[in-house]
């Protein structure tokens, strides 16, 4: 029509036509509502709150019970650091895979029930930027909010009860391994809300798997390479430049990079396929 | 990109099952351009699955379909580039603004200038009577509101062709009105290709009309000719005095394909089917006047309504399923 060519049309990659447009609905989501920082203020009290009292409360609590391993540990310093790193990263895998799951397990299904996927896909959009533009929104904006903020407190207590800067190449290591295991959840629950019409087995599936790791990498030894359920028990002696099993760290490093790349595709693949 | 001809959407054979159920069996039809195409059926007749299969939203089982030329299975986003769709329930992202919607809508079709977008989306809001409505969540727009919206949403890229999924079905009669008001306006500018049950809508607005029932097409063409009604064109005469002699004088008439006559109070009432229309309406009544014996009283064609015609062509159906 010719009242069209007043407009500069879109031109985009065709095979990522709508992207951009709907990477920026996604952040208006996130960074337009209330919700940015309502997960900021709970993820970063809630980590930062727990590293502080291991830090700063819990050695004191052991001394006074007489607690061995404060006086094994080289004092209440010590004690309180090892404690706190130990606490932070292993809570932040488990806390942040549950919180990743929980926030985005309705990032598919609440729009396709409410019809809105139907009518964005009514535009000129390809499946593919629609999925990509949720993955791309939740790979910034969750971590930067949900692992960044409450490392960089966490990072600062343990500066601030050492009296200096903590490393911060192994620091950095265990936030990466962090991110790694909390990609492998965010795009596994990608994956199943492309599958599933309901919440149940998305959150069935995340959690047990999360949750029953533990139980079944102990009986079934070779899982343990090919699925992230490792990383969190490795990765404070990553941070406390502690001796560590090399082949449990790298392998199920790079194996839940793969399976999260794995996932992706699926979900891909599934959306394409699926009728509205 | 192959044209098309005149047909904005041509579908042939399409068919649609889920799995046992056959929701579109070799749909063959036609929507010619500019027209307001009335999409009729009853509920469960096949209509949306028709529509989310040409949109893209749905794949067919088997046969094919083109809109604007384009095959709507690997040249979909090409065709929704020149389409509005309202869906049969308009949904919005509810947490933005009537203004909000129109302009991320907007924005899957234009980069920019960003003026001339919030021109288009104020357009738009004025067109279907939101523009007080602007800056309100959707959130709390009520069922009329967001069916305007829902076509202003439609409208925004000023699309070639707009599909509407019973556009005014949940609305009281005023909001079906105004919906049916903005469609007469539309209708300048783009094709409509709308589904309803609401048979009176159909007969207000379209000149091009379709029936699907049980997902098989039973009846497509101007709205005319659907009006006519499957047995074509008849002429009724109500006639006063003696009329038994008519019966050999229009065995006579060739165009003249049969009769019928009842007796209603001392009137004999006369149902002439014909096969040339033209002939039969500059003759007829002279060849009937021609009798001295009888007065005419009464004469005029046959009009069914859309009803009837529906009612006729669904009949021992069931609901449609």
């Amino acid at each position: 029509m010719a009242a069209n060519m007043e407009f500069v049309r879109v031109n985009e990659l065709n095979g990522l036509r709508g992207f951009s447009n709907l990477l920026h609905k996604e952040n208006r989501a996130w960074w337009g509502t209330r919700q940015w920082w309502i997960n900021a203020l709970l993820w970063t009290g809630m980590l930062g709150g727990l590293t502080g009292l291991m830090v700063f409360v819990m050695p004191s609590l052991a001394a006074a019970s007489g607690d061995p391993e404060v006086a094994a540990m080289g004092g209440e310093i010590a004690f309180g650091m090892e404690l706190g790193r130990t606490v932070f990263f292993q809570m932040s895998c488990l806390a942040l895979a549950i919180g990743m799951v929980v926030l985005f397990q309705d990032a598919f299904l609440s729009e396709k029930h409410a019809g809105v996927t139907e009518w964005i896909l009514s535009k000129p959009v390809q499946r593919r930027s629609y999925v990509l533009a949720k993955l791309a929104a939740a790979l910034f904006d969750l971590p930067l909010l949900l692992i960044v903020l409450p490392s960089l407190i966490a990072y600062l207590l343990l500066s601030l009860r050492g009296g200096t800067p903590y490393p911060l190449l192994p620091f950095l290591g265990g936030v990466g391994i962090v991110s790694i295991h909390t990609l492998f959840y965010l795009t596994l629950t990608l994956m199943l809300g492309t599958i599933f019409n309901s919440r149940g087995p998305i959150l069935g599936i995340t959690l047990g798997f999360l949750l029953g790791g533990s139980v079944l990498g102990g009986l079934v030894k070779p899982l343990l390479y090919i699925t992230p359920w490792m990383l969190s028990k490795v990765v404070p002696m990553v941070v406390g430049e502690q001796p560590y099993p090399v082949d449990l760290l790298w392998v199920p490093l790079a194996t839940s990079l793969l399976w999260s790349m794995i996932f992706v595709i699926v979900a891909m693949a599934k959306f394409e396929k699926t009728e509205f | 990109m192959t044209q098309t001809g005149d047909y904005v959407i041509e579908t042939r054979d399409l068919s649609k099952s889920f799995g046992e159920v056959q929701a579109l069996r070799r749909v063959d039809l036609k929507v010619p351009q500019h027209s307001i195409f009335g999409f009729l059926g009853p509920n469960g007749a096949g209509k949306t699955t028709l529509m989310k299969t040409l949109l893209g939203l749905s794949l067919p089982t088997s046969g094919s379909g083109r809109i604007f030329g384009y095959d709507i299975v690997n040249e979909s986003v090409a065709i929704r580039e020149r389409i509005g769709y309202l869906p049969q329930q308009p949904r919005f992202i509810e947490y933005m603004t009537a203004r909000e919607n129109l302009e991320f809508a907007a924005k899957f079709f234009f980069s920019g200038p960003q003026v001339k977008i919030r021109e288009r989306c104020d357009e738009m809001l004025e067109l279907v009577g939101l523009a007080d409505k602007a800056e309100r969540p959707t959130k709390g727009f009520s069922g009329g509101e967001k069916q305007r919206l829902g076509i202003a949403l439609a409208q925004v890229n000023y699309p070639d062709l707009l599909i509407l999924d019973e556009p005014a079905s949940a609305l009281d009669p005023l909001g079906r009105q105004s919906v049916l008001d903005v469609m007469a306006r539309l209708r300048k500018h783009t094709t409509i290709f709308f589904s309803t049950h609401i048979l009176d809508d159909v007969q207000r607005v379209s000149d091009t009309v379709a029936i699907l029932n049980r997902g098989q097409l039973v009846a497509s063409g101007p709205i005319e000719q659907i009006l006519n009604g499957k047995d074509g064109v008849i002429y009724t005469l109500a006639l006063k005095g003696r009329s038994d002699g008519l019966d050999k004088r229009f065995a006579e008439l060739c165009w003249v394909t049969n009769t019928t006559v009842t007796q209603h109070n001392g009137t004999s009432i006369w149902q002439v089917s014909v096969s040339d229309e033209s002939v039969a309406e500059a003759t007829l009544l002279r060849h009937v006047l021609a009798d001295q014996r009888v007065t005419v009283t009464e004469f005029s064609r046959k009009k069914y309504e859309l009803e009837e015609v529906f009612m006729e062509i669904v009949k021992g159906d069931g609901d449609g399923r």
